[in-house]
């Protein structure tokens, strides 16, 4: 029902968006996207913004399979081990869930040696937020009242395994300090719990709270970024304060392992012209969406280390955790 | 302000959005009547259909897909026995027993106008108090909401009609199955035997396919053979009588109340308000021993609870860009693709197009009455197939939609799983409806009380520093002490006492 019915909407758009396409892509006629969360979810939209320009650039019509379960396990044990990996099928791949799910969980095993990394898109920058009537101005504040209370000054987060979570260990080992982390099912109820003050502060994602920030009604401390951003200017990096911490949400676009080369480099190259795409770029803008483009092997690097990163971090705190 | 509800109002009344309420509502029916078929799926697929769509056309479409959708789950639960969405789980009780003594027709056409009266009362609550009522949604975090989780779970007790001891076995199984799958805390998979599948827990619609429909259709089956049936013979109109609207009133007026409140919290939602209701009703009757068996008030309350959800769910939205459900989630997906943010600006910065929505909501309920009313009388037809061909559609539609859930068969064998052990369980004379509860409630409470846990550093006296906490609490436990026979004594106690002089 739900693959047919996205198939309907998949043709009508195609109809309604139909330009000259150019280049036709060698290895199918049709794309099957696996998808490891539900409809209309972030990875969803993901999809909406960009396999419009892709179809007109490859010449391939698009069908989203939706399989969630097991914060996207299921879809990517499908796409690395159940597949065919002739360039027909591909997945849309959310790091850093796509290696914490494997590192953390030994039943789920496939691995980022499994899959062909295409591109990454778009990267959610973490953020530190803490609600408007905060006694913490600054990150330097909060800091020093974790020092002063350890252990006490509650952080929310996403889910355990969620980029928030590592980057407030980060911040832990980096630090010396310790947090009350408190685990939510998403970034949306963690910032709802910091805006009724019900934590202390939220580690969260910045388009989730960007509205939020922009009224008010939360307050950015600290941004996980490698350089100020352009849409915050006084919110300081947690480089700046000496703390190496560059942490976000991150959504693109991998293969099984062992794609043909041509069908690789043809899907690489879709992904390239996306960065010159002005209208593309508008569209993303529009959105609230930050592209962080990064195709082929530098993705591949990109997974290379976060897996290096938080297998390390997990060995040390998997302890802690599990209790 | 007064300018932007107008602007929001003549952005709806265009023939193009008027017939777009219309359709969306149709299409919310046909979905919400599916058992399976959610309408926070047809949302997300529908949703890519308004990125091409001005915003006004775009969201009347969707908000009339919602609220069509919370009405349609009835129809199935009170002709069939299976409830066509979760939030109708409950409209089963009292709905199908009152099918069975051919008033199908009156319990539908009360479920529509209550769900009608619920659904203008939210959107109107939407309209005037949205920023009022939505601060009212930071009160509740961790502390609140498990006080919120224990009160549901209390139902349990009222619910089990008959003998006690089987409706606790029933909720005590159906929270001991809300605990499959990932630890929120730890994130260690627990009763998962290493089935991937299991991870993210038991899906509570397919646990309550296969409870309700499947061992429907199986009887069906059974007494395919008996005596000519007399259960779904329609002999009543559709229009229910003004006398009994007003009689209903009161029970309306509250249920719909219990779903705005229900609706703004974020983590609770139809499925969970419509049982608050069905438990209320029970609870302000003066005859209870007729729950269950076909009391109208027991189809009036849940429906018109599962309505004003939508309004709801829709305030915090709106008034912080803090979704109240998974449905709501997917509307704000679709403000955000019109260029909206998130955010507690919704009602100023943005608001042509936030009015717009609130007024589609009011309008998808108007459309509701009357698409409501071709669309039941046509499927009240339903009624004259051989009960052997009703089996089979249901057990057909129970596969689709398990399968719908999650795009995977495994789904399908667990539904079918829950399906055999919800036919036992109908021969040996347990209700699903606890177990049901607990399924919904279970993994609200757990987390719940993990995370009260850890902002209190592990101290229980946590849930004493939050004033609406201890009154939820307070009322869970009187809620108890009625099922227990304490309150007859004490009466009895008192009544000697007085009657000496």
């Amino acid at each position: 029902m739900q693959i047919r019915g996205t198939h309907a909407i998949t043709l009508l758009s195609a109809l309604m968006l139909s330009g000259a396409a150019q280049a036709e892509y060698s290895a199918a006629d049709e794309i099957k996207v696996l998808q490891g969360f539900k409809a209309g979810g972030g990875s969803d939209t993901l999809a909406q913004l960009t396999q419009p320009f892709l179809r007109e650039s490859l010449g391939v019509e698009f069908i989203n399979e939706y399989i969630p379960g097991a914060t996207g396990a299921i879809a990517w044990t499908r796409l690395t081990q159940q597949s065919a990996n002739d360039g027909s099928v591909i997945s849309i791949t959310n790091t850093p869930m796509l290696m914490t799910n494997y590192i953390m969980n030994d039943a789920i095993n496939y691995s980022i040696d499994e899959l062909t990394p295409i591109a990454n898109v778009v990267t959610d920058p973490g953020v530190i937020v803490v609600p408007e009537d905060s006694p913490y101005q600054t990150v330097e504040d909060f800091l020093a009242a974790a020092e002063e209370r350890p252990g006490q000054i509650t952080v929310a987060n996403s889910g355990v395994g969620g980029d928030d979570f590592f980057s407030t260990i980060m911040i832990e080992k980096a630090t010396g300090l310790s947090f009350q982390k408190v685990p939510f099912q998403g970034d949306g109820p963690s910032a709802t719990a910091a805006l009724g003050s019900k934590v202390d502060a939220s580690f969260n994602n910045l388009g989730n709270v960007y509205g939020h920030i922009k009224s008010g009604s939360l307050r950015p401390l600290a941004v996980f970024t490698k350089e100020r951003l352009d849409i915050l200017p006084d919110v300081p990096t947690m480089i700046e304060k000496d703390i190496d911490v560059v942490a976000g949400s991150s959504r693109g676009y991998s293969a099984p392992a062992g794609i043909p080369d041509e069908a690789r480099d043809e899907l690489i190259a879709a992904f390239e012209a996306l960065k010159d795409n002005e209208e593309f770029q508008q569209t993303a803008q529009e959105r609230a969406m930050n592209l962080d483009i990064q195709t082929g092997d530098d993705y591949g690097q990109m997974m290379q280390d976060m897996e290096g990163q938080f297998e390390e971090i997990w060995a040390d705190v998997k302890d802690e955790v599990n209790q | 302000m007064d300018n932007l509800v107008l602007v929001g109002l003549t952005n709806v009344i265009t023939f193009t959005n008027i017939s777009l309420i219309l359709g969306g509502t149709l299409l919310g029916l046909f979905v919400g009547a599916m058992p399976g078929l959610s309408a926070t799926m047809a949302l997300a697929l529908l949703l890519p259909l308004t990125f091409g769509m001005n915003p006004a056309s775009g969201l009347s479409m969707l908000a009339s897909l919602y609220v069509g959708a919370s009405y349609g789950g009835s129809i199935a639960a009170i002709l069939l026995k299976t409830p066509g969405t979760p939030s109708a789980a409950a409209t089963v009780l009292d709905g199908f027993p009152l099918s069975q003594q051919g008033q199908a027709g009156r319990a539908l056409g009360v479920s529509l106008f209550a769900s009608f009266i619920g659904g203008l009362l939210s959107g109107i609550a939407l309209l005037t108090a949205a920023p009022l009522l939505g601060v009212l949604v930071l009160k509740f975090g961790p502390i609140e909401l498990f006080a919120i989780a224990v009160l549901g779970i209390t139902i349990i007790g009222s619910l089990s009609q008959g003998s006690v001891v089987s409706g606790l076995l029933s909720g005590t199984l159906g929270l001991l199955l809300s605990t499959v799958g990932m630890d929120l805390i730890t994130g260690t998979p627990r009763m998962t035997y290493g089935v991937i599948n299991l991870f993210s827990g038991i899906e509570f619609t397919v646990a309550l396919i296969g409870l309700f429909s499947i061992p429907q259709a199986l009887i069906l089956i059974e007494n395919a053979h008996g005596a000519q049936k007399v259960a779904s013979k329609i002999t009543d109109r559709l229009i229910p009588p003004l006398a009994e609207i007003r009689r209903l009133l009161p029970n309306i007026f509250r249920s719909s109340g219990i779903g705005i409140i229900t609706g703004l919290i974020p983590g609770t939602g139809g499925d969970t308000a419509s049982w608050f209701a069905y438990n209320e009703a029970k609870r302000f009757a003066k005859d209870k021993s007729r729950f269950g068996k076909g009391d109208i008030a027991g189809v009036a309350a849940p429906e018109a609870a599962n309505n004003a959800v939508v309004g709801g769910a829709l305030i915090p939205t709106i008034a912080l860009g803090i979704p109240g459900s998974s449905s709501t989630a997917i509307l704000l997906g679709a403000l955000m693709v019109q260029g909206i943010l998130p955010g507690p600006n919704l009602l100023t910065d943005y608001g042509d197009v936030t009015y717009t929505l609130i007024w589609a909501v009011i309008f998808a309920n108007i459309g509701l009455l009357l698409v409501g009313l071709l669309f039941t009388r046509l499927c009240v037809s339903v009624t004259r197939v051989p009960d052997s061909f009703v089996a089979c559609s249901i057990i057909t539609l129970c596969v689709i939609g398990a399968f719908a859930i999650n795009n995977s068969l495994f789904e399908v064998g667990l539904m079918l799983g829950f399906g055999l052990f919800g036919y036992w369980m109908n021969k040996a004379g347990v209700s699903p409806a606890p177990m049901v509860i607990g399924l919904i409630l279970g993994p609200v409470m757990e987390t719940s009380y993990q995370q009260s846990m850890l902002i209190g550093q592990g101290n229980v006296s946590i849930f004493l520093t939050s004033p609406i906490a201890v009154v939820l609490l307070c009322i869970a436990v009187f809620s108890i002490l009625q099922a227990t026979p304490l309150f007859r004594w004490l009466r009895v106690a008192l009544r000697q006492r007085t009657q000496p002089e």
